[in-house]
């Protein structure tokens, strides 16, 4: 058996905190350092577009798994950030500074949605998300003069200092490193006040409320970090597709957001990740499905976003902890073998609960 | 000392219903004020106008500290130090005793974003100074077997209990308690009497208590506020309201008391 062993308060704030986890991080870590040099260019493309989905999926996890706010609208922010820098890289301003500005244009936009939304909640909010991109693809689609429109915008090579590092295993690294340091902010935010405060606030409103939590704060800041991090991914993503059309960022963008994070598994960091690595891979895997199936069958419109949707419905119902709450289950398999107990992770009815007071 | 809380003429309609009618009452610094009464009188209403859940009509007023708190969000009124319990319990049910507990200190939190983003040394000794401040409250209730355990997986007593700590982290100056012993065994309710005399002179807060189990509100309360119908019926000591016709006759009818 093991178990988290801790003499200190101080303990708490450490990185790895079970017993092994040093290691294994570390072993990842030299995994993915030496990636290019024995993988296949192809999959290093691939293993970017993962790291791009994760910093998006950080996002999306700390405003729908961390503050139970759902949104169908994360493409905008996605879009938002992607022309934002690309805009302002042609307009000679410096990679990194054109980054910082796409992060910040897309907190500053998600600040706003939060605001007005403060009353709303589950599928009202999502609605109201839903609306809030489509009128993000709108303007980017008629706002001709400054997003090219529907024709496309072409988006420059990444230079920073002269160092061109949009090839692909330079930007490979760029993204590892860009996604490493925003677990750590994430991670950083969730162990203090916000992230408790967010976590109140999904539990329980009424509560948050009579602990000091100023929900409307807490909302709208945590839909000004998620749009930030959704921002920063959009930068990155925009040299990933290399040339950016308003039909990049639809709704079904925004379900493939939502998709990762509650396969991954709402509520942890480790979701975020295990969510992207299987949208990235869900591509590939749907491309050999497709060359098994039927020519009439492989060709029909609407397969994928079809089989996304399947895939979704089937985590909630078998798995509604995700990946991530499936990895836990075996992990304690093993730690507590042979004690381990299946009911421990029976889901249970809840108590009765104060009716809302709203 | 002016009185700690002053109510003054609260009322409240829900609809047809006078939920709360004109209450008036004053808490002292340093009791325990319970408030009875049969099912409907108002008691948890009165308790959600304090928390500022509700607005009271024009004409009430709520004076904490001889400040105003009638118009103040509830965010607010928790900060200037007033915490609460719920009667169903409204714990964060996903996460451990102790984040629960941590969530009570959100009150004392004097970092900024930048500050918690990055993990600053201001952060790290804010952190240690609440995880500090809630072991003192593990300690106080006797829940070290319970402090990494998710809330969801713990029996309703302990979360009763978890309750009390999470509202004790705020370092209330009072503390309204929506009955505490509802859904507890006889044992429990005993340790109830226990914690709250632990509470009020030990952590030395004030306490508001809406209860039903006279016994329990007999044995700790300084004061007691009888209510019926949304209204003030009387408001003395627990001897005072034993003897007190008119007590018996909202809680057993009429007959009962002419024949006895």
């Amino acid at each position: 058996m093991r178990f988290v062993f801790e003499t200190r308060y101080r303990d708490s704030l450490r990185l790895f905190r079970r017993p092994g986890q040093r290691f294994w991080f570390v072993l990842l870590a030299v995994a993915l350092l030496t990636a290019p040099a024995w993988l296949d260019t192809f999959y290093v493309g691939e293993l970017t577009w993962v790291f791009i989905y994760a910093i998006a999926g950080i996002g999306l996890m700390l405003l729908v798994g961390y503050t139970g706010l759902v949104s169908l609208g994360h493409a905008a922010f996605l879009a938002i950030g992607a022309y934002t820098h690309t805009i302002l890289l042609d307009h000679g301003w410096p990679w990194p500074l054109a980054v910082l500005a796409a992060v910040g244009l897309s907190a500053i936009t998600g600040y706003a949605v939060g605001r007005p939304t403060l009353r709303m909640t589950g599928i009202y909010l999502a609605i109201a998300t839903l609306a809030f991109a489509e009128v993000v693809t709108q303007l980017i689609s008629h706002w001709e003069s400054l997003t090219g429109g529907f024709r496309g915008l072409p988006v420059p090579r990444a230079v920073v200092f002269g160092v061109d590092i949009g090839r692909s295993v330079p930007f490979y690294f760029v993204c590892l490193g860009l996604l490493v340091v925003g677990l750590w902010l994430a991670r950083n935010l969730l162990l203090g006040p916000t992230g408790r405060a967010m976590n109140a606030v999904r539990d329980s409103e009424i509560s948050a409320k009579s602990m000091g939590i100023d929900l409307a704060q807490v909302r709208s800041v945590a839909f000004a970090l998620s749009a930030g991090f959704t921002g920063l991914a959009g930068a990155l993503y925009a040299h990933q597709i290399g040339y950016l059309a308003p039909d990049a960022f639809t709704l079904l963008l925004s379900i493939q957001l939502l998709l990762m994070v509650v396969v991954g598994g709402l509520g942890s960091l480790h979701g975020v990740v295990l969510g992207a690595i299987f949208l990235g891979l869900l591509p590939q895997l749907i491309a050999l499905v497709r060359d098994e199936l039927p020519t009439a069958v492989a060709r029909m419109p609407g397969l994928e976003p079809g089989l996304f949707g399947l895939v979704l419905v089937l985590f909630l119902i078998y798995e509604p902890l995700g990946l991530h709450g499936r990895w836990r289950k075996l992990r304690q398999f093993f730690e507590e073998f042979p004690l381990y107990r299946r009911h421990t992770h029976k889901r249970q009815r809840r108590y009765l609960r104060t009716g809302r007071l709203r | 000392m002016p009185p700690l809380l002053r109510a003054r003429h609260l009322s409240l309609a829900f609809g047809g219903v006078k939920a709360v009618d004109d209450v008036s009452f004053d808490i002292e610094a340093g009791e325990v004020f319970s408030v009875i009464g049969p099912n409907g009188a108002g008691k948890t209403t009165l308790l959600n106008l304090i928390s500022r859940f509700h607005d009271p009509e024009s004409g009430g007023q709520l004076l904490f500290e001889d400040q105003d708190i009638t118009r103040l969000p509830s965010h607010h009124v928790a900060r200037r130090g007033i915490a609460r319990t719920f009667q169903n319990i409204e714990l964060f049910e996903h996460e451990s005793v102790l984040r629960n507990l941590l969530i009570g200190l959100h009150a004392h939190r004097r970092t900024s974003l930048l500050d918690e983003l990055l993990l600053l040394p201001a952060a790290v000794r804010q952190e240690l100074a609440f995880r500090r401040r809630a072991e003192d409250v593990i300690d106080l209730l006797d829940l070290q077997p319970y402090r990494d355990q998710v809330i969801a997986g713990l029996p309703y007593g302990v979360r009763k209990l978890v309750e009390v700590g999470r509202a004790l982290c705020l370092g209330p100056k009072l503390l309204l308690l929506d009955e505490p012993s509802s859904g507890l065994n006889p044992e429990e309710t005993a340790d109830v009497v226990h914690w709250i005399e632990d509470v009020n002179e030990d952590f030395g807060a004030t306490i508001l208590m809406v209860e039903h189990d006279l016994e329990l509100v007999g044995e700790v309360s300084d004061r007691v506020m009888v209510m019926a119908d949304g209204a003030v019926l009387t408001i003395g000591t627990p001897a005072e309201i034993r003897r007190h016709p008119d007590v018996a006759r909202v809680y057993l009818g009429d007959e009962a008391v002419e024949t006895t």
